[in-house]
Parts: structure tokens; C-alpha cells; sequence
């Protein structure tokens, strides 16, 4: 009942520079970077070390794999499908790469498999809460089950050491270590390499291509998109292979960077940081919104934020209530301001 | 009129602002005891802001509430309800999980204490003695909501708002979901309750109901009151001229007269469909407009769905002569064919996305290269059904959630016009939607039809389907119980068709 404006302002779509800018001002991402921003601020202002290359690079590294998962997150939100399994993933992707390459597997052989473990399990996720009809919190619960004890039946429980004495070939692992620990120009971690490339991968095909407007579609509403004659299910299977995919690649890369995992540590618990990272940056549970740029935000906000707790010696005790809190206040800020956006 | 008695309830120049928009303006009015007082408008007229203030989920700006004599503030619906105002939603808030009994007595389970017992036995008498107050004795109260049929959901959802010492009852579309033998139903109960002393508040865009039933009638318009007249003095017209502000000529009436249509260009033949479909066979001509009668649960909602693939089904489809099996909307939109659902909120509109992602979602082939959406095609294709439907909107990134009822509507059209149909398929198309828009959309499907597009609407508003269609098939369990030509087509024998009480050829 508000919009009955028969404003011809639609032709050309030549918006005011004042309607410009309050479109970005309310959009989601900005929020998220102003509260950046002011984090930055402070932090630059309360500690020597914060304002420094090779802080700042040491962060980007740190943020980066938890970024590539978040980012495959962001698709299976907007969805509006969650999914629980990518911690347990990203554990059993990285050790049977990580097995292999012990064996002397080809190591591009070994990373493939690996990456094709990854999908397949996001695949079973994928087809099991779509023609299968559960719901994906659901199925992906249990397979966060099932994949971590497939990874704890096939290293038996013991920790996976990736190096010469453990048997792998001397050469497949320096190119290997340097994909997890290596630098390009001297300075700028493999790791954040990966994730800038993943984050502009990702920002091209959501916003781009007809694939990401069919996600949108379908988190918007299922219904509306099968009538639209999109294949609602094959969408979502997608979303949950492109999650597998990039859980995967994660697992791999972290063991590349700390060459030993254990099938009942690695990962544990990460999910959670996944879907924090995205719903930060603005993804939403209840579907059809999210986009790259705010999650890779959301996932910054959460970086800086612990590294800046380090930095000011806060325990790490106190780190987690911290880093709980921002969750909160940051979706909890987007509502409270949304109510009046909305009426 | 009628002075001498004191109004339960009298709104004075009661005005609120929403961001950008005057939602009331100075509106007045008054509802006496033992009165129906229709609130009729157009959407966004101010109808539901009124009756939210009323409930005290919203505040007025500025304005007086006087409620039997005095001058009070309605903070939130729970002070509403203590006064004795209870609300009948159009969208039913019932507990589906609970029983009828437990529904009706939820508003008692607000107020006592939390930890106090549950007496279902004692709600269980309450609900069977506030069911018999409507009249009604053969409804077990232990029954779930899940198991009724939304006009008993309907009754319970009543029943639920006068158990408690109710003095103003407001209805906001109470019958949009019922039948014609409901509604009546409905209606007698109504003015029972209105003649023990109930004053009541309907809101309806019925407006032949509205003045069958009401006493009195106010009229909005754009927020602001129009007029208040008394039922008796009024005619339909009358009222559609007050609420659009100017008259519609012949709202129902098909403009152009019909040519004569001969190429068939979509054909059933013994279509079936588990219990709900036993043998369909009929023909839609290029530039006809097709209807599709019948009363709920006479097998329309799957009609639809299998023609558009939503459902799978035996028998046979032509489309231009070709015998083609549709087994997904993808299918029947590369068919040539384009649905407009019945559901819009649920099945139509993309809500969270923009007004251009709406147009375009059925028509992706054409708006993208090699997997990449090309946004200049998005917009051009967007603004030009924009302009031909007269879509109004502040701008295409608008999110379609935030337009009027009328206005998605026209999206949604758009949305399957954009993929260059030859047969169009509505599905109660102008279901919610004001006058003004319903007008404008029949003036599109005609058009449409007169460039030789085949047109099946299938709808239960008869008026609607009298009016607009060439044709009417009237459904009766599953199979075609009646045909109507233009001339032939009047509501009585329709309708008795349609209760498979006559067939007619």
C-alpha cells in the first residue's frame, strides 16, 4: 500500500544521485562494513601491530579457509537450505588427500580425489533434502556424523602426518606445502590467494549468471520458481556440491598448511563459525538473500575481531563470549533497523 | 440515523503516517450496537490500518477512540481484547496442532497463570456452548484444526473471537475462502450475533455481499473517509464510483464482442488424475477466452495443475495439434504455455527479489549468453511490460514484496506474458485485488485474446467468469458438467451445474 507512486521513474532508470546513495546506505553490506571500519579504527588506534602488513596479510591468511567455506555457505542460505556436515567434510576430504599423497598417489590425483569426496558428499546432502524430502538440517546432521566416522574408519583414529617420514614423495610435497604455506610476490599467503580467487568466482556466478538468479528464485520461494519452470531440486543439489567442493578444498589446504590432521579433531565445531561468518554478512536463514560481498565482510568482522582480541592479550576465554556477542548484536542491529525500513 | 442509541465505538479524525505515505487522514466513523458496518476500499485504501488500530497493533498519529462513551488509548491488542474487541483475520491464526476446543479457549490461556492446570474437559464444554450459540451442534470439539475444512476453520476461528464477552467484532474478508452455501451460512450466523447486540465491523471487496448483509456502509479512499451511507440507498455502482473516484464502466462486461474462433491450439482428451480428474476433454481456441466453473474440491486446483505439469496425469494434451506430454512447468512453458497461480504470496511472487528478477525468472534463455544474465536485455524486458501493463512501481530494483496486491498481480502476468504464450492459464486471477486492478486486467487478457492468444481462466468467482469469457465449462467431481455459451451464461444454472445438480450441453 505505500509504493502506489505512478512515478515514471523506472524509465531509464535514471536515479537521483540522492536515491543512489540512500539505496547504498541501506543496503545490508554497508552496515557491516561501517562496524568494520570503526573496528579497524579502534584497533589501529589501541595496539601498535594492528596497522601493519604483515599483520594485516597474517589475518587474510587466517580468515581465508574459514572464507572459502563461508562463501559456499552464502549459496546454500540464500537457498534456503542450511548445511551442518562442512566442518566433518572439510576432516574427511583433507585426510584422504592427505592419505594418499602418503601413498604416493600422484598428487594432483590425490587432491582430486579428495575435492570428488567433497562433492559427492555434498551430492548425497543435496539429494537426500531434496527428492529425498527431509529436511537438510537433518540430513546434513547425520552426515556430519557419518563423514566424521568414515574419516575416523579410515585413518582408525590416529592422526594423518603429511612428510617424508610418514612416506611421501619429497617433491609432490613441496609443491604441496606450498599450495597451504607458500607466498606469491614474497608476501601474499597461497591461502589468500585461494580464497580471493574463490570470492571472485563466487561474486560472478551468484550475481551474474542464471545459475545464482535461480538460487535467489528458489530460497525466495520454491513454488514461485518450479512454476517459473526452474528446476527447483537441481538448484539446490548445486548449492550443496558447491559447498562440498569448497569444504574440501579447505580441508586440503589447511593439511597443506599444518601437514598433520586427526580424524576426531580437525574441523570440529567449524560449521558453526561457517554460518556465523555468512549470517553476519547478512545471509539469511529464512532464504533469498546473502550476497558474497557481505559474507566475505562478515567473515572480516570476525577475523579482526579476533585478531584484535589477541593483540590486546584478552584471554581467550573472553574471545569466544566476544565473538558470540558480535553474532548477535550484528543480525540483531539489521532487524532492529529493518522493522522501520519495512513499514 | 438512529441517534438515540450510543455507539460502542467512535473513531474521530483519526490520522496515521507510515514513511511516505498518508495511510489515514482525518478518518471518522462510528459502529453501533446491533449493527454490520461494511469498511469498503480499495487496497490501500486504509481499510486494514483502521482495523489494526481498532486492535491495538497500531497507534494512531493523531485522533480520538471512543469506546462506549469514553476516551481511551488501545496500546496493544491484549487491552483490546479486554474491552471486549476480538478480530477475524482474513488469513485464519488458528493452532493447526490443537484441537477446536483448545483453539477456542487459546485467548483464557493467555491470561491465567502459567503453571496453573490445564482443564481441557472444561474447555471442551465452553467450546461446544459458544459452537451451539452459532448454531452449530454436529462438531466433535476435540476434533484438531487440521482435520476441518477452512470454512469450519472459519466458524472455529469465530467461535474463538465471541467467547469471551465480545462487544465489537471485526471481520476482515471472513468468506474469501468459502462457498456460496458457506457464506450464507456464515451470514445467518452473523446476524444472529448481530441481533443479540453485537456491533460488527466488515470488511469485504464483495461489495453485492456487503450490501446484502450490512446495515450501514463506509467508503475509503487513499486514506481518506469518503462517505458513510445506509445500505438500503445504495447500489453496487454507487459504491465502485466512491471508492475508484470515478464510475467503471461495465467492470464485468467483455468489451469487444467475440469473433469466431476455429483454430484449436489446445486440447484435453480424457484427461485423468487420481481421484480428482475422471475424464476431461475439451478444446481452447486461438483468441478465446476459456472459463472453468465449479466449486472447491470439484477438481479445478488439479485441472490447472496438470496442465501446467505441476501433477501427473493420463490422457492426452494437444498443443497446435501435436500430442505432447507435460511432466514440469519447464516443459509446459517451453510448450508455449504460461500459469498464473492462485496463490500469489505463496506460489507467484518472488517476495524477497525485485521487481525485474520477477519479470524475467520464467524467460532466462532470453535475458542471458552462455549462462550470463545480460542486465540491459533484464531491463528492457522489464520496462516494456512495465509500460504496456501500467505496472506501478518506484523503480525496477523495487522488491516485489513491497507492492499492492494488484500491482504483483500484473508482475506475475508479465512474467508469463514474457515468454510469448500461446495459451495463458489463470488461476483465480483477480483474487484480492481491487476494483480498479481487476478492471485493468480483465482490459489485458482481452487484448491479449484479440491478438490470438488462447486464454483458460479458471476461477469461482462466477461474475468474473460471466463477463469475461467467450465460453464456461462448469465442473462438477472431476468431469465437465455443463457448457455455456456467452449468451447463454447467467449464475443460476451454472451454479446448478456445478452442484452436479443438472448437466447442460
Amino acid at each position: 500500500m505505500t509504493q502506489q507512486t505512478s512515478a515514471v521513474s523506472y524509465d531509464k532508470q535514471r536515479q537521483t544521485v540522492t536515491a543512489r546513495l540512500k539505496k547504498i546506505l541501506l543496503a545490508r553490506e554497508t552496515g557491516v562494513f561501517v562496524a568494520l571500519i570503526l573496528m579497524c579504527l579502534f584497533l589501529w588506534q589501541a595496539t601498535d601491530a594492528f596497522l601493519t602488513v604483515h599483520n594485516l596479510l597474517n589475518v587474510g591468511r587466517q580468515i581465508s579457509l574459514l572464507g572459502i567455506m563461508a562463501i559456499g555457505m552464502t549459496y546454500v542460505l540464500i537457498a534456503r537450505e542450511v548445511d551442518l556436515s562442512v566442518g566433518s567434510i572439510y576432516a574427511l576430504a583433507g585426510l584422504i588427500a592427505g592419505m594418499l599423497i602418503v601413498a604416493q598417489w600422484n598428487l594432483w590425483l590425490a587432491i582430486v580425489v579428495g575435492l570428488m569426496v567433497g562433492m559427492g558428499a555434498g551430492f548425497a546432502n543435496g539429494a537426500l533434502s531434496t527428492y529425498g524430502m527431509l529436511p537438510s538440517f537433518i540430513t546434513t546432521l547425520g552426515m556430519m556424523s557419518v563423514a566424521r566416522g568414515a574419516a575416523l574408519v579410515i585413518t582408525n583414529g590416529r592422526p594423518v602426518t603429511i612428510n617424508e617420514t610418514a612416506g611421501a614423495d619429497p617433491k609432490a610435497l613441496e609443491t604441496f606445502y606450498f599450495l597451504g604455506q607458500g607466498y606469491v610476490f614474497e608476501k601474499i599467503p597461497m591461502q589468500l590467494v585461494f580464497f580471493i580467487a574463490v570470492a571472485i568466482i563466487g561474486t560472478i556466478l551468484l550475481s551474474r549468471t542464471v545459475f545464482g538468479f535461480r538460487v535467489y528464485a528458489v530460497g525466495g520461494s520454491d513454488k514461485a520458481a518450479r512454476v517459473s519452470g526452474i528446476k527447483v531440486f537441481n538448484t539446490k543439489i548445486w548449492t550443496f556440491v558447491i559447498m562440498g567442493f569448497l569444504s574440501a578444498l579447505a580441508g586440503i589446504l589447511s593439511l597443506a598448511f599444518l601437514p598433520s590432521g586427526q580424524a576426531g579433531r580437525t574441523g570440529v565445531g567449524l560449521e558453526l563459525d561457517v554460518i556465523a561468518a555468512a549470517i553476519v554478512g547478512g545471509a539469511s536463514l529464512g532464504g533469498g538473500e546473502g550476497t558474497i560481498l557481505g559474507t566475505i565482510l562478515g567473515v572480516l568482522i570476525i577475523g579482526v575481531l579476533r585478531n584484535g582480541l589477541v593483540l590486546m592479550h584478552v584471554s581467550p576465554f573472553w574471545q569466544e563470549i566476544a565473538i558470540g556477542a558480535v553474532i548477535i548484536l550484528a543480525v540483531g542491529i539489521d532487524k532492529w533497523t529493518n522493522v522501520r525500513r519495512r513499514t | 440515523m438512529n441517534d438515540q442509541i450510543s455507539p460502542i465505538v467512535e473513531l474521530r479524525d483519526i490520522s496515521k503516517r507510515f514513511p511516505g505515505v498518508l495511510a489515514l487522514d482525518n478518518v471518522s466513523m462510528n459502529v453501533l450496537p446491533g449493527e454490520i458496518h461494511a469498511v469498503v476500499g480499495e487496497n490501500g485504501a486504509g481499510k486494514s490500518t483502521l482495523m489494526n488500530i481498532l486492535a491495538g497493533e497500531l497507534q494512531p498519529d493523531s485522533g480520538d477512540i471512543v469506546f462506549q462513551g469514553n476516551r481511551c488509548a488501545i496500546p496493544n491488542p491484549y487491552v483490546s481484547q479486554q474491552m471486549g474487541i476480538s478480530v477475524v483475520y482474513q488469513e485464519l491464526a488458528l493452532c493447526p496442532n490443537l484441537s477446536i476446543a483448545e483453539n477456542v479457549s487459546l485467548s483464557s490461556a493467555s491470561t491465567s497463570n502459567a503453571l496453573s492446570f490445564v482443564k481441557r474437559r472444561r474447555f471442551a464444554v465452553k467450546a461446544r456452548e459458544v459452537l451451539s450459540q452459532l448454531g452449530i451442534t454436529d462438531i466433535d470439539p476435540n476434533r484438531p484444526i487440521s482435520k476441518l475444512t477452512v470454512a469450519e476453520q472459519q466458524l472455529v476461528e469465530i467461535a474463538k473471537a465471541i467467547s469471551g464477552q465480545v462487544k465489537l467484532l471485526i471481520l476482515d474478508e471472513p468468506n474469501s475462502a468459502l462457498t456460496r452455501e458457506e457464506t450464507d451460512n456464515l451470514f445467518a450466523i452473523l446476524r444472529q450475533l448481530r441481533d443479540s447486540g453485537v456491533g460488527m465491523i466488515y470488511v469485504s471487496h464483495r461489495l453485492e455481499e456487503a450490501l446484502s448483509l450490512c446495515d450501514r456502509i463506509t467508503v475509503l479512499r487513499d486514506g481518506k473517509w469518503i462517505d458513510t451511507v445506509a445500505a438500503a440507498n445504495v447500489t453496487v455502482d454507487d459504491l465502485i464510483a466512491m471508492m475508484v473516484g470515478r464510475a467503471v464502466d461495465d467492470l464485468y462486461q467483455r468489451a469487444t464482442d467475440a469473433t469466431t474462433h476455429t483454430q484449436t491450439i489446445f486440447e484435453l482428451h480424457d484427461l485423468r488424475s487420481g481421484n480428482a480428474l475422471k475424464g476431461m476433454s475439451f478444446a481452447l481456441k486461438a483468441g478465446e477466452i476459456l472459463g472453468v466453473a465449479g466449486l472447491p474440491g470439484a477438481g479445478k486446483d488439479e485441472l490447472v495443475e496438470c496442465c501446467f505439469g505441476l501433477r501427473s496425469y493420463t490422457g492426452k494434451i494437444d498443443i497446435q495439434g501435436n500430442a505432447v506430454s507435460i511432466h514440469s512447468p519447464s516443459e509446459a512453458i517451453q510448450l508455449g504455455l504460461a500459469f498464473i497461480p492462485a496463490d500469489r504470496r505463496a506460489s507467484g511472487a518472488l517476495l524477497v527479489m525485485d521487481v525485474k528478477g520477477n519479470i524475467v525468472a520464467a524467460n532466462l534463455p532470453s535475458v542471458s549468453k552462455y549462462g550470463l544474465m545480460k542486465q540491459p536485455a533484464i531491463r528492457a524486458t522489464s520496462q516494456k511490460y512495465v509500460k504496456e501493463l501500467d505496472i506501478r512501481i518506484a523503480s525496477l530494483s523495487q522488491k516485489m514484496g513491497t507492492l499492492s496486491g494488484g500491482n504483483q498481480q500484473k508482475v506475475i502476468l508479465a512474467r508469463g506474458l514474457a515468454t510469448n504464450p500461446s495459451v495463458l492459464i489463470l488461476h483465480e486471477p483477480t483474487r484480492g485485488i481491487d476494483v480498479g486492478a481487476k478492471a485493468e486486467i480483465y482490459r489485458i487478457l482481452q487484448d491479449l485474446a484479440a491478438e490470438g492468444v488462447g486464454v483458460l481462466i479458471v476461477s469461482s468467482e462466477l461474475p468474473e467468469l460471466i463477463g469475461q469469457c467467450d465460453r464456461i465449462l462448469v465442473m462438477h467431481d472431476g468431469r465437465i458438467t455443463g457448457q455455456f455459451t456467452r449468451d447463454e451464461a447467467a449464475e443460476e444454472p451454472i451454479l446448478a451445474c456445478a452442484m452436479g445438480q443438472t448437466t447442460h450441453f
